[in-house]
């Protein structure tokens, strides 16, 4: 079986049948991205429909735009009466953070090729990089399974949003179930799993102080937009680290 | 519920279908074509650990973007015991369920 880990073998000749394989096994990994995505996916299908979506409208918006925070403020901008150009800038402010993940990973794909580069590109979002990120660190990704991870994000994403729209009437209020901390939950998993050594774990406690500490600004006149938080605090942070361990 | 005009909601969909792309894709694509600088690497190295630290920190203790005290904070605890789980079990489904249950057993107890 040639399941070759993208560290060691960035030009991965995969037969037809490992390349099968490998993404199941990227399906697998990514399961509990589905789990997670499929309740705010619903919540989207129902706050969509509430705003004048079609089932179709919100399903058709979920699978080409993959983006939870991103269509959740685009829907409470429309909600105040934002236009399109607005509405637009406030939602690619808060996907900026997407460029970072995309710098992160290109090194790691030499030599993919561009459909699967595109696809990779496509689904990827919070949650589908942390779990290839940390997949690529234990030596056992491949495009392939990186692939089957966005395939089942995607199926989550888009399936939620489904079931949230057409059953918007029945469903009532999801956040009964906890469904409001399934994210949060993940981010908590995906935290350990990334705190390779104690180095990083220093490098996230900074960031996430950074991010508490950020919109304390507003109180000496420097208001800074609850979007921008994450991305500040995570290029300072990295920064920090990045001068401060330059020696080793 | 006002509804959004037919217009404004296509305009919203294509606009953010291509700028998610874009944004998402572009690096990509550009950087995985030649060997970036060794203090770059070094860099986005730090930059998941970064980004986990203050999404949890925001969504945890900022959620909707007002702060939540920690004594009173289910979803403080409850993030403390998803990753003790997962620190054991190294599985992310049953991390995240344990972590969405203690959440809503929390939220009953301390409101």
């Amino acid at each position: 079986m040639s399941d070759e880990p993208l560290n060691q073998s960035p030009a991965i000749p995969d037969a037809r049948h490992s390349t099968l394989q490998n993404i199941v096994r990227g399906c697998r990994l990514g399961l509990p991205i589905f789990l997670g995505y499929a309740p705010v996916g619903a919540a989207f299908g129902v706050l969509a429909r509430s705003l004048g979506f079609t089932w179709w409208q919100a399903a058709i918006c979920s699978a080409t735009a993959i983006a939870g925070a991103g269509q959740f403020i685009a829907l409470s901008l429309l909600t105040s009466g934002a236009n399109v150009v607005s509405t637009l800038i406030a939602t690619s402010v808060v996907n900026l953070r997407y460029v970072l993940f995309s710098t992160t990973l290109a090194p790691q794909l030499p030599n993919v090729r561009i459909p699967t580069l595109t696809w990779l590109g496509f689904t990827l979002t919070d949650e589908t990089f942390a779990v290839n990120i940390a997949d690529i660190r234990q030596k056992t990704a491949t495009p392939a399974s990186m692939s089957g991870v966005g395939i089942i994000a995607w199926c989550g994403w888009v399936l939620g949003t489904v079931v949230g729209a057409l059953a918007a009437n029945s469903i009532g209020d999801p956040t009964r179930f906890g469904v409001d901390f399934a994210m949060p939950a993940m981010f908590s998993a995906l935290f350990v799993a990334l705190a390779e050594d104690r180095r990083h774990i220093v490098v996230g406690v900074v960031a996430a102080a950074l991010a508490l500490g950020i919109p304390l600004l507003s109180r000496v006149g420097m208001p800074v937009s609850s979007n921008w938080v994450v991305v500040i605090a995570s290029i300072a942070a990295a920064t920090l680290a990045t001068v401060v361990s330059s020696d080793e | 519920m006002s509804s959004v005009p037919a217009p404004v909601i296509w305009g919203v969909i294509a606009g953010m279908a291509t700028i998610n792309f874009a944004l998402r894709f572009t690096p990509l694509a550009l950087l995985s074509r030649f060997e970036l600088p060794r203090p770059v690497l070094r860099w986005l190295s730090f930059i998941p650990i970064s980004v986990m630290g203050s999404l949890v920190a925001s969504e945890v203790l900022r959620p909707g973007g007002t702060w939540q005290a920690p004594l009173t904070n289910a979803g403080l605890y409850a993030s403390f015991i998803t990753m003790l789980v997962f620190r054991f079990t190294r599985s992310f489904l049953g991390a995240t369920l344990a972590g969405m249950l203690s959440f809503v057993a929390l939220r009953a107890l301390i409101g």
